[in-house]
């Protein structure tokens, strides 16, 4: 078990507040509260604090925060790739949260946007950024219009526009809407979308940091990400790496779905005990049932068991040796009333539908891992056939565009694997065709 | 007859929402999904008259459009019923038992069908729509709803279905009888 930086034992529900300390706070959504809790004052210190874009870089590297999108992968240091060299660069948000499971960025919104336009305009000053978009998903009705009214407001009041604050600082931010691909999710596709074309992914390198957007330098973000920049900057690094553990510094949304008690979005610590999670913050499942399996991050991350997650905590570092993934912090709870076989055919449905199709084992493996998956679930599974969908997600790893391909066999090698006996139990009746779990 | 053929095919307030995104990203390109948005919003789907109208009254070309249309599924290519109830099918909601939202909403407007009492809606699967804490989740056209269960997706189905109907559907169905009095 890592060592926690800060212990949680005994904590009091506000020491973790770095994302949602607008909780419960009456109109969180307006510029006048957020400034009240210390809003545009990490802005402030960057411009008018004598900061150069340096600094900035420098003091996010040494904060240790990490990309919540999925990837974790560190923030500072994937700014500092932009090049020095004068020229247009983009900084766009990613806020098309489609990993099942995930609901994290729409709560950052719904308590108050203007933490990721402060944020945004950090990163876009260190970065060297005078446009940045926030793409967001197309279903987003509520979200879209509360990013929308945030950046007016913040247009209004002299935050953005040809001289933020007075400072010469040039920054013009807008929304830009999806329509329905998860794809446009993963960056490069999400790029193309902006461009306005087809979401499909690109081959890396080149790195969006260096040729991105219209071909410019250009950094996509996650929208949690951004936002605990602020408070990074406010507080400074030591106060964040006080939260989590060595490797995985501060705080993190964690979304629950699936039948807990309370389901919600918590923001915890890294490091956090996954059991204790399940348990005591969220209540432990409904009616007292049994837990079979918790998928920790997202429908992209490998399944783990009831007994893996045991003395499990929740951070980079742990899922990663546990053959798994903290990805977005999507934990997903599944009783022991549920067919793992029936929840591999859901999965596979929806890799088949958002496969964007331009590899073939991507395109073809998708389409044979929800056949043979639904062939089980229909009672026309043969032995061997667990052994079979194992070896076909095995021959789609490594050898695509994107990564998505690798998401889609993650749970396809994983359920299989540990729950062999489960698909056992299938190809000896077909009267698992007719019956409905739950 | 004269003016119908200068006519735009587009009105006039939609005609401006369509030149404000052409001007407001760095490529003429990027508008494309904020047009079609746009589009679908006033006409409910995206016909291909509408299509050839981007490119001949604004520019779009045609080949473009088209690669955004096919790629992406909120766009719809059909004209739709006046109301889309979306559920979402992926792994959270359906672990609350989406399926059977489903199976219950398909089957209740099955059934007006079949009396003869229609109800003005189409249900329809959809992917994880990022609210999966209070599952199942679904869309009325833009009106999220939690925690759907059977019953609630029949009453909702009832409720929108005793009011007024949208104003992209009315147009949708008039536009739709031009067509066919035209033919
Ligand atoms: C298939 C796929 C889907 C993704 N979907 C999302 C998403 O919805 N939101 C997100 O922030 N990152 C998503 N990512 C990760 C992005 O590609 C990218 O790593 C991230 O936005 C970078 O931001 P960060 O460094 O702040 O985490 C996805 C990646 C893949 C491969
Ligand atoms: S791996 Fe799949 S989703 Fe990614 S680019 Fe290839 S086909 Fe598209
Ligand atoms: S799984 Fe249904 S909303 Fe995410």
């Amino acid at each position: 078990m890592p060592v926690m930086n800060s212990p949680y034992n005994g904590r009091q529900p506000n020491e973790f507040k770095i994302l949602t300390e607008l909780e419960g706070v009456p109109n969180s959504r307006s510029l006048e509260v957020y400034k009240k809790y210390g809003g545009y004052a990490a802005l402030e210190k960057v411009l008018k604090g004598g900061m150069s874009p340096d600094d900035v870089i420098n003091l996010v590297k040494a904060s240790g925060l990490r990309g919540r999108g999925g990837a974790g992968f560190p923030t500072g240091m994937k700014w500092g790739f932009v090049p020095k060299a004068p020229g247009e660069k983009y900084l766009i948000t990613n806020f098309d949260e489609g990993e099942p499971g995930t609901y994290k960025d729409r709560y950052i919104a719904e308590l108050n946007a203007h933490m990721l336009i402060e944020g945004k305009l950090i990163g876009a000053y260190a970065i060297g950024a005078s446009k940045s978009y926030i793409y967001l998903r197309g279903e987003f009705y509520d979200e879209i219009a509360w990013c929308e009214k945030a950046i007016k407001e913040a247009y209004d009041a002299g935050y953005l526009g040809d001289n933020v604050m007075g400072t010469g600082f040039k920054h013009h931010m807008d929304v830009y809407i999806g329509a329905g691909a998860y794809i446009c999710g993963e960056e490069t596709g999400l790029i193309s979308s902006l461009e306005g074309k087809k979401g499909q992914p690109k081959l890396k390198p080149p790195f969006p940091a260096v040729k991105g957007y219209l071909n410019k330098p250009t950094i996509v973000n996650n929208v949690e990400t951004l936002a605990a920049v602020p408070w990074i900057i406010r507080n400074g690094p030591e106060a964040y790496k006080k939260f989590g553990t060595e490797k995985s510094a501060g705080t993190k949304l964690f979304n629950i779905s699936g039948p807990v008690v309370r389901p919600g979005c918590y923001e915890l610590p890294l490091g956090y005990p996954l059991k204790r999670f399940i348990y005591e913050d969220c209540g432990g499942l409904i009616g007292g049932k049994k837990l079979k399996a918790v998928i920790p991050g997202g429908a992209s991350a490998p399944v783990l068991t009831a007994d893996e997650i045991e003395n499990i905590t929740m951070d980079y570092e742990a899922f990663a040796s546990a053959g798994t993934m903290l990805g977005s912090g999507a934990v997903i709870v599944i009783p022991e009333d549920v067919s793992m076989v029936h929840v591999l055919e859901n999965l596979m449905h929806f890799f088949k539908d958002e496969s964007c199709g331009q590899c073939t084992p991507c395109r073809e493996g998708t389409g044979w891992l929800l056949k043979m998956s639904r062939d089980i679930v229909n009672g026309d599974g043969v032995p061997g056939d667990a052994e079979k969908i194992a070896d076909v997600a095995g021959k789609m790893m490594g050898r695509t565009i994107c990564t998505f391909s690798d998401a889609a066999a993650g749970p396809a090698r994983s359920i299989p694997q540990k729950f062999a006996h489960e698909f056992v139990e299938f190809y000896k009746t077909k009267k698992n065709a007719v019956q409905a779990h739950g | 007859m004269e003016t119908k053929v200068m006519a735009s095919f587009f009105s006039s307030a939609l005609n401006e929402k369509i030149k404000s995104f052409i001007g407001r990203y760095e490529t003429k390109r990027s508008s494309i999904l904020p047009v079609l948005h746009a589009v679908q919003d006033e006409n409910d789907w995206i016909s291909q008259e509408a299509v050839q109208a981007l490119e001949s009254e604004h520019g779009l070309s045609v080949v473009d459009v088209n690669e955004v249309l096919s790629f992406y599924t909120m766009y719809r290519k059909n004209p739709p019923k006046p109301y889309r109830l979306e559920v979402c099918g992926s792994i959270s909601c359906w672990l609350h038992g989406a399926d059977k939202t489903i199976a219950a909403a398909k089957a209740h407007i099955a059934e007006g069908e079949k009396n003869g009492n229609p109800v003005p809606f189409e249900c329809h699967k959809v992917e994880c729509l990022g609210v999966c804490g209070y599952a199942p989740v679904a869309l009325v056209n833009k009106d999220r709803h939690l925690n759907v269960t059977p019953e609630l997706a029949i009453k909702l189905i009832s409720e929108y279905s005793k009011k007024e109907l949208p104003a992209a559907a009315k147009k949708c169905a008039s536009d739709l009888a031009a067509r066919s009095a035209h033919q």
